[in-house]
């Protein structure tokens, strides 16, 4: 098998490329990196301590702040968020903050550091519901307030949907590190738990003092027209496939997807490092206003993915699609092997007791639901954080400190 | 994150940790030295307060930088004297920090041009709480020659306005002593004579740091001349470690007190300076390009270092390098070490190939179909020289030979 799927695809720095690149930040007043990290990773500190070469500072920067630190280093949009404002474009590009915390958090693993610790116990436990980023970040922070953590997944992996990522972008190991680390600090994990079937929310509450549910989007969406169709498959359910079987898989030379966002990319880049011949995209965004993150469609365009941007499916005939341009008068008909959805997904929340508004539990409190004593985080969560990884951890930090408020903690 | 206690005694005083600012423009009134206290410096030493008669006129501009490629700052010029405030303000803003702060160290560093005034002034910033007290012997700017690194290069004078502080005080002081000169020793031990009862080291060193080519006159350009003046930053830091290493060795220093200054920025130099002796530390260039923030790394980068050594006082790491660092006559001349090339980390430069043939002994030799270096053990003396290069690091020291006729053994080589 070409191992082209199972290499990390961005080479990490060296220690000398490291330094240069942190001899690029200007170390600016206001860090506008710092500002802008959803997460409060603060760029802007463990930069200058990398600068000045106290690499194990940098990395407690980095994990202190980020129970997620080398996952989000690899995964997060940067460009969206601390890259975004970064002082440096004014001379020529941003400083490669994703990758110098890559480095920090890569450092942190080879010298062996364990930097998270718990919190003295209060006698008081918290049920997480799913084991996502938003549910692992929680229950760092609720481990470090001295709550007991329960972590309940319904896959016989942890990580939701960390392990759809590809294995190019972010290796399995590092999850499992990360996961690892977590585990380190007393986080007690049930695998193969449906909440809601194999326990249920009652029987959480009766034994902790709160319950979280993070069920996260977990399901892949489908399209009316597609609907009964044998040759299309969910984005979702594909690359936790590949993934699971670390790219050992059958795949057809000719593949057709639909969709233009970030799990898109992740499937059209899977398909081509696959060695798939024929991977056509077709996108309802056109480029102006495409939703994926900048580097994954470059990535994607790299690798030689044709896409077209601007076309809605107008009909489908087994494996044959027509689709119409939303502005101008043209169609396309496409026939492939395999068609692969990655038009969005959804959440189940079945047995869970909450009632979803636009795919949210939204009660006008941030994190609360209707019951006292159940809360939510992550994707299902109302915020205004985007559904990404980086966006999980930052409800997860929140709503340990809103349940540790209504519990009456400090 | 890491917690280790970096509080230090020196000259009977407790410094929270021994990071202090060096008497400079970085300590140069209230505001500045409450922000580097809250910062996290755990000492202050004013910037020189004067005698009452010298009156200080700055010019402007008053710095330069020398770069070398890409990185500013390798080495920085200054032209500034002393505190340019009234000796009322400097006494008013030395006694408000000692009220405000009084857990870090305050070090009142002073200048007299007598007998007379240094006494006084001594007197002076005792009255105002001052913890110790420095005696700027080095300042190598003044406009009179009666202060600063004259009085330094003078055993006599230190002596003398040592005795003058002496009688002006009972605080525990230190004389900042200056580089221009070739030893450091006789005037180290002069200042103890005198009563100082330990030394600061280095000040600047004298330079011209860049000629303008054009208008033929040094930087920087004050109405179309320059001045020699002090030099400091990260390129003065061999020369400090030098200093302090050749004091704390001297017949009779071996207990000497060093509070070490000279390109201090980083938790690595500090170790540095450390194991060469110095108890704490003063920073000025560092601060000056990168401001106070440059302290949290030095402390917590020093904290991971004191873990990684199983030091839990910074006490026990002081000196601890000297007793390694010996005459070169005194080095084991018995053997060769030749270069290892790891030619998987190689990215075929050749660096190592024209450095080797034009400034060490046309050893390495140039595989020109391959691109490949390689090491012809004939020729290799051993120097190293293509090690120091090669931008990758894939040469590291390799196999040791025992010269001819020498008794040593290749397994006791300490590289």
């Amino acid at each position: 098998m070409d191992k082209k799927y199972t290499k990390e695809f961005e080479p990490g720095f060296t220690p000398l490329t490291v330094c240069e690149e942190a001899s690029r930040c200007l170390l600016c007043l206001d860090a506008p990196c710092s500002k802008a990290c959803p997460a409060g990773t603060n760029p802007d500190k463990f930069i200058r301590s990398v600068r000045f070469r106290n690499f194990k500072g940098a990395a407690e920067t980095v994990r202190e702040n980020n129970a997620l630190g080398a996952i989000c280093a690899r995964v997060c949009p940067t460009e969206k968020y601390c890259q975004k404002g970064c002082s440096r474009s004014g001379i020529d590009r941003p400083i490669d903050i994703g990758r110098i915390q890559r480095y920090v958090t890569d450092f942190e693993s080879s010298a062996k550091m364990d930097i998270l610790k718990a919190g003295k116990e209060n006698g008081k436990s918290v049920a997480l519901v799913g084991s996502g980023p938003a549910a692992l970040q929680a229950a760092v922070s609720f481990r470090t307030l001295g709550y007991a953590v329960d972590v309940y997944e319904k896959e016989k992996v942890l990580g939701g949907m960390l392990r759809l990522i590809p294995e190019y972008r972010l290796p399995d190991a590092i999850v499992d590190e990360e996961i690892k680390r977590i585990e380190k600090l007393g986080v007690k994990f049930h695998t193969g738990c449906l909440v809601g079937k194999d326990v249920s929310v009652a029987d959480l509450k009766a034994k902790h003092d709160a319950v979280v549910l993070a069920p996260g989007y977990s399901y892949g969406k489908m399209l009316p027209l597609f609907e009964g169709n044998k040759y299309v498959v969910s984005a979702v359910d594909f690359l936790r496939e590949v993934k699971a079987k670390k790219g050992d898989v059958k795949v057809p030379s000719n593949v057709l997807v639909v969709g233009g966002g970030d799990v898109a990319m992740d499937v059209v880049s899977t398909l081509k490092l696959l060695g798939v011949p024929h991977v056509t995209d077709v996108v309802y965004e056109q480029f102006s206003e495409f939703k994926a993150s900048k580097k994954e469609l470059e990535g994607a365009q790299k690798l030689g993915v044709t896409i077209m941007d601007g076309f809605v499916p107008a009909h489908v005939e087994g494996n044959v699609v027509s689709f119409a341009h939303r502005e101008i008068k043209s169609e396309v008909k496409i026939e492939a092997e395999l068609i692969v959805l990655a038009v969005g997904q959804y959440p189940d929340v079945s047995g869970l007791g909450v009632e979803l508004v636009k795919g949210e539990v939204n009660i006008g409190k941030p994190y609360y639901t209707n019951d006292p004593k159940v809360f939510v985080c992550g994707d299902i969560a109302h915020s205004k954080y985007d559904k990404t990884v980086v966006g999980g951890v930052r409800t997860g930090k929140e709503v340990a400190l809103y349940v540790n408020a209504a519990l009456g903690g400090k | 994150m890491v917690k280790k206690d970096l509080s230090i005694t020196f000259l009977g005083v407790k410094f929270p940790n021994p990071f202090c600012l060096s008497s400079s423009p970085v300590g140069n009134c209230y505001d500045m030295c409450k922000k580097a206290y809250e910062v996290g410096w755990g000492g202050v030493v004013f910037k020189t307060i004067g005698p009452k008669s010298y009156f200080i006129d700055e010019v402007s501009p008053r710095f330069d930088k020398l770069n070398k490629e890409n990185t500013p700052f390798v080495g920085f010029k200054n032209m500034e004297q002393i505190a340019e405030h009234t000796l009322e303000e400097n006494l008013r803003d030395l006694r408000k920090l000692k009220e405000e702060f009084p857990d870090k160290v305050l070090i009142a560093s002073i200048m007299g041009n007598d007998e007379e005034t240094w006494e006084d002034l001594a007197r002076k910033v005792t009255e105002c709480g001052a913890d110790m007290i420095e005696l700027n012997f080095s300042c190598p700017q003044m406009t009179s020659h009666a202060m600063g690194s004259d009085v330094g290069s003078n055993a006599e004078l230190c002596k003398k306005y040592c005795q003058a502080v002496r009688r002006g005080t009972k605080l525990p002081f230190m004389a900042k002593m200056t580089p221009n000169i070739t030893d450091m020793v006789p005037v180290a031990k002069a200042s103890l004579e005198g009563g100082a009862d330990g030394i600061a080291a280095i000040n600047t060193i004298k330079s011209i740091c860049n000629i303008d080519l054009d208008k033929k006159v040094g930087l920087p350009i004050v109405d179309g001349k320059s001045a020699i003046s002090g030099y400091s930053g990260k390129a003065v830091k061999p020369v400090a470690l030098r200093f302090i290493q050749q004091m704390r060795t001297a017949p009779g220093l071996e207990n000497l007190e060093i509070s070490g200054i000279g390109g201090i920025e980083t938790w690595e130099d500090a170790a540095e300076f450390i194991l060469v002796g110095a108890k704490t530390l003063q920073v000025t260039t560092g601060i000056m390009q990168y401001g106070y923030r440059i302290v949290e790394d030095m402390c917590n980068g020093l904290m991971h270092y004191m873990e990684e050594q199983g030091v839990d006082h910074l006490e026990d790491l002081v000196g601890l390098a000297n007793k390694n660092i010996i005459p070169a006559e005194n080095l084991n001349r018995d053997y060769i070490v030749r270069p290892n090339i790891d030619l998987d980390k190689c990215v075929k430069c050749g660096r190592c190939y024209i450095s080797c043939y034009d400034g060490g002994h046309q050893a390495i030799e140039w595989d020109a179909e391959k691109r490949e270096p390689s090491c012809n053990t004939d020729k290799c003396v051993g120097c190293l020289l293509c090690g120091h290069v090669c931008p990758v690091g894939a040469i590291k020291p390799g196999k040791i030979s025992i010269k001819p006729g020498r008794k040593c053994k290749a397994e006791d080589i300490k590289l």
